[in-house]
């Protein structure tokens, strides 16, 4: 299995406070990896180190070999990062299809580039909204255009933060199914979630974060009947 | 490419439109043969502006960079404009100055603009410090009275304004010079917006201005989709600080003068006001609306300055207040919806 | 040239603290700011034509241009909260109307007053002692921002919807009239501004003009705490131009004074107060 990404003792600090600690991570190319832990572990934290929004008060991280620390994050996207943030990050004052079509227009020739879009939206199930306003979109809908566009850049790494977060159970399944038919299309994807139905119907492994640090890593099942595991989320919800 | 001229970035695409389009297009060209030339140059004079107007809507409507220097590059190619013709000695070469005058607008709008979006000034302060700027060099300008400032031949006499350059001319054919005044400077101004505005349209309907929009609305998305946003804003920046300063150019040739008033306050002001109204989310509007404000304002000057400004600040409150995406573009849209409701292939 | 930093010192400072009390608690960017000062100079100096007492009259204009500026915020600001780039046409729009408007209806220039006599000698230079009251002055606009702030209750309520708004609201705070205060009370501060200097000024309505740029960029390079921006801000930039003044003649300095907030901008997005306030953490 190939590392796709691997950060080292990556670390960053607001003022007095360590959001992230000396975090090892490593993503296998090919396979679906959690993230998890309870609030304020770090893990969007993480994420937004990972794309280069913050830089890192400290490690490295390294993606598909290359070394990216002092990488902007466009550049990032270029070499084959691509997020869904945890707040939908779309342009809500723009038609979902042109959002769409800005995600797409560099990857796609301009004559495909239509039926790609049409593609897209029919995947997403959004075709009867492609003429409205991206805000107009209920939420889960918003999630779901957001995924569509990081999915555009055709990224061999995807990160997902909490995607499934205000969704329905009926639509955070579809978004599990969703997430696996792209796996088995060939993209790595790296999820944030809280949600642990959700994260058993995904994930592969499975990597915990607690108060910044690396609490435990394994596949699934290990993590599952792990109780140092369930500890750190007693007295706070895990399913939603 | 040229399908480009239509697309999601400019209201008006549809049959309609473009009839009008020709129509008003027409009319502009039969005018100089019904008017009296005073008005022709008097309608040279307005359409002057409109470059100004329009590089501000590409830069703040379209990419949300409020830039307060559009006065700021219309003095430095104006000026620079008048050095170089001053100094060439006019003639055929006042074409020169004119290519030169704007291409040094365009590299201070580089150094300018690279030191503010690589120095992640954004929102509020990039209006400030672009005012700062126009404002040191309107105080520079005017203070330049004695005999000691001068480029060359050419003295930049401080309030007083630089005077004495050719206006911009051609030579034609056996030995006659076309000069651009009068009806020439107008159907020069006539031709030079047609190809502006259309070279715009393309332009904002095309990739790149699918990115400047995107970034407008949201620069961190945008720069998360693999777009280095600081490029774009630069581009975008120096295109419509350049064409700030292609105004700057032909207002120094229409007048043969130009003064540290053109720099400063109010003056700075001055194509806000004109795109805010129009509604600077469409360069068709501020187009339209940009040479409607232009034209009432002088026609109250006449009257009363006083008055013109008073109504200048009414209406910019009264647009934020009640139409905050511009009364042109509020107008354009009922038009278009009146004539959807007829099925006529709307606008 | 101590004596000129505080001058100058003590024009940014009174220029600026009303226009940073309003941006900083409502992020609201008030271009009308120079018409309130010329309001305070103008009551002032009616009052004074009338028979009032110099510092009588002045108290009026202060309170004058407060009472204008309520009533200002309850019918046109309110609406640009959070919306700077909004609330900076608006209040130009409004500077145009009031300033032109008063062209037409007062005419360009109006019978002022003269300063006040009285003069001090330290060595061989001769110093104005009115220009020292104007120093005074600003040292004072500082305290009673600080006292009203930091010791009042209503400086308690400001200053948690400055914080949080909704919070404030939900916990009982009127926010309305808190903000409705405030920028009654940057108004009144703009006035005492244009009422300390209308004795030294010939009254013009665009008077208002001369103190704007500056205040602007002074509330800028302070960033949005008023106490602990504005002040260091006025501190720094009177520096910068009594240095230039000094070295280079008047319009040099104003010169370098804005090539000077250029650069502040870009080095410290956040005005000095941002910086600060980050370092704290």
């Amino acid at each position: 299995m190939t590392e796709l990404l691997k950060t080292q003792g990556l670390s960053k600090t607001f003022g007095g406070l360590a959001a992230v600690s000396g975090v090892d991570l490593s993503v296998d190319e090919g396979e679906i990896h959690c993230l998890i832990g309870p609030n304020g572990a770090g893990k969007s934290t993480l994420f937004k180190l990972i794309m280069g929004t913050y830089p890192p008060s400290g490690g490295s991280i390294t993606f598909r070999g290359i070394d990216v620390t002092e990488e902007r994050p466009y550049q990032r996207v270029k070499k084959g990062l691509s997020i869904k943030m945890q707040t939908p990050s779309i342009f809500k004052e723009l038609p979902v299809r042109q959002n769409i079509h800005i995600a797409l227009q560099h990857h796609v020739s301009k004559q495909d580039l239509s039926r790609e879009e049409d593609r897209l939206l029919a995947m997403l199930e959004l075709s009867a909204e492609a003429t409205k306003a991206a805000g107009v979109l209920s939420h889960g809908q918003q999630q779901w255009l957001e995924i569509g566009m990081a999915l555009a850049l055709k990224p061999a790494l995807l990160l997902m933060d909490e995607p499934t977060a205000g969704m329905s159970p009926e639509e955070t399944f579809r978004t599990g199914e969703l997430i696996l038919k792209l796996n088995e299309g060939g993209t790595t994807i790296l999820v944030v979630e809280h949600d642990m139905t959700f994260v058993r119907q995904i994930a592969q492994r499975v990597t915990v974060l607690h108060f910044g640090k690396v609490f435990a890593r394994g596949s699934i099942a290990e993590i599952l009947a792990d109780p140092r595991v369930a500890e750190i989320y007693l007295g706070k919800t895990h399913e939603h | 490419m040229l399908r480009l001229i239509n697309g999601p970035q400019t209201v008006g695409n549809g049959r309609v439109f473009w009839i009008c389009f020709f129509g008003v297009l027409a009319a502009a060209l039969a005018y100089p043969m019904f008017a009296d030339s005073y008005d022709v140059g008097n309608f040279a004079y307005f359409l002057i502006w409109v470059f100004m107007a329009l590089g501000l809507c590409l830069m703040w409507g379209y990419c949300g960079m409020l830039s307060f220097g559009q006065t700021f590059f219309f003095g430095i190619a104006g000026y620079s404009y008048g050095v170089l013709a001053i100094n060439f000695g006019g003639g055929g070469m006042t074409v020169l100055a004119l290519v030169l005058a704007i291409g040094l607008a365009a590299l201070s709008a580089v150094v300018l603009g690279y030191f503010m979006i690589w120095g992640r000034v954004g929102g509020v302060f990039f209006g400030i410090v672009t005012l700062s700027a126009t404002l040191v060099l309107a105080f520079f300008l005017g203070q330049t009275a004695g005999p000691e400032w001068r480029i060359g031949d050419a003295r930049l006499n401080g309030f007083n304004g630089m005077k004495g350059m050719d206006p911009l001319n051609v030579p034609w054919f056996e030995g006659e010079t076309i000069y651009f005044e009068g009806s020439s400077l107008y159907y020069l101004a006539i031709a030079l917006i047609l190809v502006v505005y259309l070279a715009l349209r393309m332009l904002l309907n095309s990739r790149f201005g699918n990115v400047i929009v995107a970034i407008r609305e949201d620069p961190q998305r945008a720069e998360l989709l693999g777009y280095d946003v600081r490029k774009y804003q630069l581009i975008t920046f120096v295109i419509g600080s350049a064409l700030a300063g292609l105004s700057g150019v032909l207002y120094t040739s229409w007048g043969q003068f130009i003064t540290p008033s053109s720099v400063g306050l109010p003056a700075a002001a001055m194509p806000i006001v004109w795109v805010a109204f129009s509604g600077r989310g469409d360069i068709t509007a501020t187009l339209v609306g940009s040479f409607l404000i232009l034209v009432t304002f002088q026609a109250i000057t006449v009257h009363s300055q006083q008055a013109a400004l008073v109504l200048m600040g009414g209406m910019l409150l009264a647009t934020v207040m009640i139409a905050p995406q511009g009364f042109v573009i509020g107008v354009a849209r009922l038009i278009g919806r009146l004539f959807a409701r007829r099925g006529a292939g709307g606008a | 040239m101590l004596y000129q930093f505080a001058d100058v010192f003590a024009f940014l400072i009174l220029s600026a603290a009303g226009l940073a009390i309003v941006f900083g608690m409502m992020g609201v960017i008030n271009m009308a700011h120079g018409e309130f000062i010329m309001c305070g100079a103008y009551v002032t100096v009616g009052l004074v034509h009338g028979g009032l007492p110099l510092p009588l009259a002045q108290l009026c204009g202060t309170l004058a241009a407060g009472f204008i500026g309520v009533l200002v915020e309850v019918a046109i600001v309110r609406k640009f909260y959070k919306r700077p780039l909004d609330s900076l046409l608006a209040t130009w729009g409004l500077s145009l109307v009031v300033t032109q408007g008063m062209l037409i209806l007062v005419g360009s220039s109006v019978a002022g007053i003269g300063t006040p006599p009285g003069s001090f000698m330290v060595g061989e230079y001769t110093f104005s002692v009115y220009r020292l009251v104007l120093f005074a002055g600003s040292l004072a606009a500082l305290a009673l921002i600080y006292v009203v702030f930091m010791r009042t209750r209503f400086g308690v309520h400001a200053r948690a919807t400055m914080q949080n708004a909704q919070m404030a609201q939900a916990l009982g705070v009127r926010v309305g009239r808190v903000y409705a205060l405030s920028f009654g009370l940057g108004a009144a501060l703009a006035g005492f501004c244009g009422a300390l200097y209308a004795p030294t000024m010939t009254l013009i309505p665009t008077m208002g003009a001369t103190f704007v740029v500056e205040s602007f960029v002074t509330v800028v390079v302070g960033g949005s705490n008023v106490l602990l921006g504005t002040a260091p801000a006025g501190v720094l930039l009177a520096a910068v131009r009594t240095a230039l003044n000094a070295w280079a003649g008047q319009i040099i300095g104003q010169i370098g004074m804005l090539i000077a907030v250029i650069i502040i901008i870009r080095v410290l997005p956040e005005g000095i107060s941002g910086f600060l306030t980050r370092r704290q953490r």
